[in-house]
């Protein structure tokens, strides 16, 4: 029966926007009474009302009236009318008194918010959301099991609460918007921490709880409800200065705003699945021990130790939780818009929300239109070059292109502000929990990235400073033993620096131990005995992102099991990027990650073998030599070394790898590419060098599945297709192939 | 089953089944595509070659900024390969792989014409014969004396289904570069 109502909201919306020539606006409002009159139809609708006098009777009556209007609808569409609007005013009228009929059917609307939205009709709904509506009309949100009467609105919110159709394209919005004030409360709750008389802070977590319980009231979210009024109450008592925001006060603050994450991250979870949002367990405790700091604030104060090991905890989720939040809706299918693209912090100059998807398809037809447009360049240059006007038609047209894609790239670009924020709390908590102070600072938090490189590169920045903080900076005495002030300090930097995005980790602790590391290396197999002297400074820091190392004396649950900084390096290699250690024993260390500014398009190297292109990344290639024949040469008659520059590294045929005929058989006739990747440099055998170009990386394994040795494919000037190469999977490829 | 039931199946198959189909040939044989599924036919196209890929897969081509794979459907099924000629072209067909719609490309020898197929003229596939695995055809389309071979283009160009194939097809592709190396 609910689906009834939300059917006769959506029909009403659809109604008003459809014009007598908006043949698909016509067609969604057909659909909707053929949904309408199924659903009046089906049995269970029927035995739904048959309790009710008459009830059967009126159901009847509403599906003939669906099946009328339908057919007006229909000859509207198909133009057998001879007044198409005075047809269109009746089936307005029509469905009104559809809508009359199925309320009367409901009976007295029992608390049921979409009821009561859409009765001061569905202008309010069309006029806010006509667009979602729309989109979400033919999306399959209407399939599923039709949900049945709201029962959550009314008890305590400890039964699972089912969201309404009409209501989700507000959830999605009040999600986003939660996660902004969130964020603010957290930023200026962690200034608290540092000054708990900063009115103007406590003035900021306030605000951001008192709007989520505006919100969450109008939705009828119990629990999020709840939580926002507790934790407010206690803000508000702070407000007035009946109570200081410092120790436990503050912990169960921040408690609370981890809880609420985790209580929106199920909401938006329960959205997009169009499942009921299921009561969160903990949500009890937690309310009561507001209610006690609220009744006195003394008592909770104190307990501010013990609290630190949960809010440990939380933090994980809390800095999990957003990420989640955050990558879901980016990847969302939902029907509903996905959550927009923040695009500056509360400073209220104007911006507009827009759905990622409607953005990321933007930058893709902006893509094409690049590709386009150079080749049309190309052949216009070569039929008509002489001709200035055309020229000059075409440099214009190339330039505004260039400037199209500069603008659609940065759209997606958002600062790390937020993310370094986190950092923030991660500090605090991690040096807390192990008893260790630190200062932590950053700058460059307005730099820009684009968004999905944010995202990922959340995670390992978190282990990092954790790493930074756990195993970087002394403990307090032994700081001061060596003459260091016993408050460590940790920074993060970020800026934009050739084309790049350069995020720096210092830290002003006891820096790496090149003999531990070593020692466990060779311990773990990963340097064989006695090659020690033969590494340099940077290939000893290498290792430790080598998996399975840690030069950690005992394990904490903070660190310590040597997987960490393997991950680090394959998340930020994945972002194709690098990273770079410096590092002083007794005085510091300090990470420096590199970050391309783009994900899809890179500078390519562009290379023949025979008669087919390839496409090496920039970022890998050292140099490119014509070899001499006596600094080739051959181990075993199989696998062929080249002399450089004191290095003797393998040589791979590209032509025998890809099985292509190659113009030249001889090295010394050909060219080789000294490509480097991850730590491991080899040579690659090629006719020629054709040139440099910025190209846009188009994916292949969707269609052909992951492939060795080929990253994807590119579009080159002249349309053709080259592949690009992957540096460490042709030298798998190649040392399999010559062992066989 | 009676031969009263099988009729009832059979004829609720063919219903579903009636419909439009793209008809074109490989060979001698004359094959059918759900309508709804041809995306486009380009004429033949250089197919930039992608190494380390199973026999079938030609490659791929530049759709409008857009790089599909071309599968050779002769080399699918299993049949010798044949010389292009001006007739030979690339069929745009959307497939469903993984919950997600892909464009793939399929050489085809010639494409014939669109034919509207009653589900009278529909009969199941055959139980054994042609070099056309089975699970691939939805069925056997009569038009007036030939016979056209419905294809079910998703299933035959579905990973799985190639496995077997390109299983095979790899270790020859790594066996010939092994020797020459």
């Amino acid at each position: 029966m609910q689906k009834l109502t939300a059917l006769t909201d959506r029909l009403v919306s659809s109604t008003l926007v459809a014009k007598s020539d908006d043949l698909p606006a016509l067609a969604a409002v057909h659909t909707l009474l053929q949904s309408l009159r199924g659903e009046a139809d089906r049995p269970e609708s029927r035995a739904a009302v048959e309790a009710e006098a008459g009830g059967a009777d009126r159901l009847g009556a509403v599906r003939d009236a669906a099946r009328t209007t339908e057919r007006l609808v229909e000859s509207i569409i198909l133009r057998e009318v001879s007044d198409a609007e005075a047809s269109m005013r009746q089936v307005e009228s029509a469905v009104a008194s559809l809508q009359q009929m199925i309320n009367e059917l409901m009976g007295a609307p029992e608390g049921q918010g979409a009821t009561q939205k859409s009765v001061p009709p569905g202008q309010t709904q069309a006029a806010a959301a006509p667009a979602p509506t729309a989109t979400a009309a033919p999306s399959p949100v209407t399939g599923g099991a039709a949900p049945a009467a709201t029962g959550a609105g009314s008890s305590a919110g400890d039964q699972p609460h089912r969201i309404e159709e009409a209501d989700l394209p507000l959830v999605f919005e009040f999600v986003a918007e939660a996660a902004t004030h969130l964020e603010s409360a957290e930023a200026g709750l962690l200034k608290l921490d540092e000054d708990p008389n900063d009115a103007e802070s406590i003035n900021a977590v306030f605000r951001g709880f008192h709007t989520i319980k505006g919100v969450a009231g109008f939705l009828n979210l119990k629990q999020i409800g709840s939580l926002a009024h507790a934790a407010e109450t206690l803000l508000d008592l702070a407000r007035k200065q009946k109570l200081s925001l410092t120790g436990g006060c503050l912990d169960i603050v921040l408690e609370s705003s981890d809880a609420m994450k985790r209580l929106i991250a199920a909401l938006d979870a329960a959205a997009k699945n169009n499942q009921p949002v299921p009561p969160d367990a903990s949500l009890a405790a937690l309310l009561e021990r507001l209610e006690r700091a609220i009744k006195d604030p003394q008592s909770v104060a104190a307990s501010a130790a013990k609290k630190s090991s949960e809010t440990e905890t939380a933090t994980e989720t809390a800095a999990a939780t957003p990420n989640t939040t955050n990558t879901a809706s980016a990847a969302s299918a939902a029907s509903a818009p996905a959550t927009a693209t923040p695009v500056s912090a509360a400073s209220g100059d104007g911006s507009v929300r827009v759905s990622t998807d409607r953005l990321d398809n933007l930058i893709n037809m902006v893509g094409e239109l690049v590709i386009a447009q150079s080749m049309a360049n190309q052949d216009v240059l070569s039929a008509a070059g002489g001709d200035h006007r055309l020229t000059r038609s075409m440099q214009r047209l190339g330039k505004i292109t260039r400037e199209l894609q500069d603008l659609s790239m940065s759209m997606r670009m958002v600062p790390i502000q937020g993310v370094f924020q986190k950092m923030s709390r991660v500090v605090r908590d991690v040096s807390r929990k192990i008893g260790k102070q630190v200062d932590f600072s950053f700058t460059g938090g307005e730099t820009e990235l684009d968004r999905n490189v944010v995202e990922a590169i959340g995670d390992p920045l978190v282990h990092m400073v954790r790493n930074s903080v756990d195993h970087g900076i002394e403990p307090p005495d032994a700081r001061i033993r060596a003459g260091k002030p016993p408050s460590g300090k940790v920074t993060l930097r970020a800026y934009h620096q050739a084309g790049n995005v350069v995020i720096e980790i210092a830290d002003d602790g006891r820096g790496l131990n090149k003999g531990k590391i070593l020692q466990k290396a060779i311990a773990n197999g990963l340097v064989p005995a006695g090659q020690e002297s033969q590494m340099s400074e940077q290939d000893v820091f290498k290792l430790i992102f080598a998996a399975g190392l840690s030069t950690a004396d005992k394990v904490t649950d903070v660190s310590g099991r040597g997987v960490g900084m393997d991950v680090v390096r394959k998340n930020v290699e994945a972002l194709r990027g690098r990273i770079e250690t410096a590092s002083v024993e007794g005085q510091g260390s300090t990470f420096t990650i590199r970050l391309p500014l783009t994900l899809a398009v890179i500078d390519g190297l562009i290379v023949r073998v025979g008669d087919q292109r390839y496409i090496i990344p920039i970022l890998s290639v050292e140099q490119s030599i014509r070899p001499r024949a006596q600094e080739l040469s051959t181990v075993q008659d199989r696998g062929e070394m080249c002399l450089i520059r004191g290095a003797v590294l393998p040589l791979f045929r590209l032509h025998k790898l890809f099985n292509v005929k190659p113009k030249h058989e001889d090295p010394t006739q050909a060219l080789i590419v000294i490509v480097e990747e991850g730590g491991r440099r080899c040579c690659l055998m090629i006719d020629e060098l054709v040139g440099q170009q910025q190209v846009v990386i188009k994916s292949l394994s969707e269609s052909l599945g992951q492939l060795k040795g080929v990253s994807g494919g590119a579009i080159l000037g002249d349309g053709s297709i080259s592949l690009i190469l992957d540096v460490p999977g042709l030298v798998q490829l190649a040392v399999k192939s010559e062992t066989e | 089953m009676s031969t009263a039931q099988e009729k009832v199946t059979a004829n609720s198959d063919a219903g579903r089944l009636a419909g439009k189909y793209l008809t074109f040939a490989l060979g001698r044989e004359e094959y059918g595509l759900e309508i709804l599924k041809v995306r486009e036919i380009i004429g033949y196209m250089d197919i930039t070659a992608v190494p380390r890929t199973p026999e079938y897969v030609r490659g791929v081509i530049n759709l409008r900024g857009q790089v599909i794979s071309v599968i050779d459907l002769r080399a699918k099924f299993g049949m010798e390969s044949a010389a292009r000629t001006d007739q030979t072209c690339i069929i745009v067909v959307e497939i469903q792989r993984n919950g997600r719609r892909l464009n793939t490309g399929i050489v085809v020898d010639r494409v014939s014409e669109v034919l509207n197929i009653g589900a009278d003229k529909i009969e199941g596939p055959p139980e054994f014969g042609a070099a056309v695995r089975v699970e691939f055809i939805l069925g056997m389309g009569k038009i007036n004396d030939s016979v056209k071979i419905l294809l079910d283009i998703d299933k035959v160009l579905s990973a799985e289904d190639a496995a077997a194939v390109a299983g095979a097809a790899e270790a020859a592709a790594v066996g010939a570069v092994g020797a020459a190396a």
